[in-house]
């Protein structure tokens, strides 16, 4: 595939796969302070990624949220990239559990592409249990990779 | 079956929060409603992995079809959904 790969835009760093939070929008502030960590955002996209969450829910199913920051958040984001957290006990997200948070920083257009990979990953419902249940960094890539042996 | 073709108002195309809003809105409509793209690929429309997995960008057609009791009025409010830009805030 042509567009930006997942992988490439997640460092070994980025993948955080024991945390814990007291609610989602203390698993929004971890995955944004990941991003700051990864050198990827300003500290301000942390608030747009809390805008966001207050203005819909970043639940897409399967266990698993992408938060984001805002459309107003973009000139905070230096370069386009994503974080794992897996939070092994759940997160309550309004009344769904979840497992996997998927943080998103994307400066331009480059975002549909990577949801678009990302959905079609988890749309798999066998995919979706391995990244709710990976205990290393080894298996979230190799489950972010593109398919090149199978359907 | 009654069908509409729109394109997409929002200026980010249908990703993550009009995806969501607009999933949520089909799963309201009581009856089953079907999104397809120009391309020929065709999803649940109040599956948000669906909607996302398609990446469906600004200005892009796409057709919404639904069948049984409403699905008509069902149809109009998700075409006036799509047909508005649901990131201005």
């Amino acid at each position: 595939m042509a567009d930006s790969a997942l992988t490439s835009l997640l460092a070994e760093r980025s993948i955080l796969l024991d945390r814990t939070a007291t609610d989602r929008f203390d698993a929004v502030r971890q995955c944004g302070a990941a991003l700051v960590a990864a050198g990827a955002v300003d500290e301000s996209y942390v608030d747009a990624m809390i805008q966001r969450e207050e203005t819909v829910s970043t639940f897409v199913g399967e266990g698993v949220a992408i938060p984001h920051g805002t459309l107003a958040g973009k000139e905070a984001v230096k370069h386009d990239a994503l974080v794992v957290l897996r939070f092994p006990d759940g997160v309550d997200w309004e009344g769904n559990t979840v497992s996997v948070c998927v943080g998103i920083a994307a400066a331009g257009g480059g975002h549909i592409a990577l949801l678009s990979q990302l959905a079609e990953i988890l749309l798999d419902p066998e995919k979706a249990e391995q990244l709710r249940t990976a205990t290393s960094a080894e298996q979230v890539y190799a489950l972010l990779a593109p398919d090149e042996d199978e359907d | 079956m009654p069908e509409r073709t729109v394109s997409i108002a929002s200026s980010v195309g249908l990703h993550a929060r009009p995806a969501s809003l607009f999933s949520q809105a089909a799963a309201k409509a009581g009856v089953p409603v079907t999104l397809t793209t120009k391309a020929g690929k065709s999803v649940n429309a109040a599956s948000i992995l669906g909607i996302l997995s398609l990446g469906i960008g600004h200005g892009e057609e796409v057709t919404l079809k639904a069948e049984g009791d409403g699905a008509d009025a069902a149809l109009d409010s998700l075409v006036e959904l799509l047909s508005t830009d649901l990131d201005k805030e």
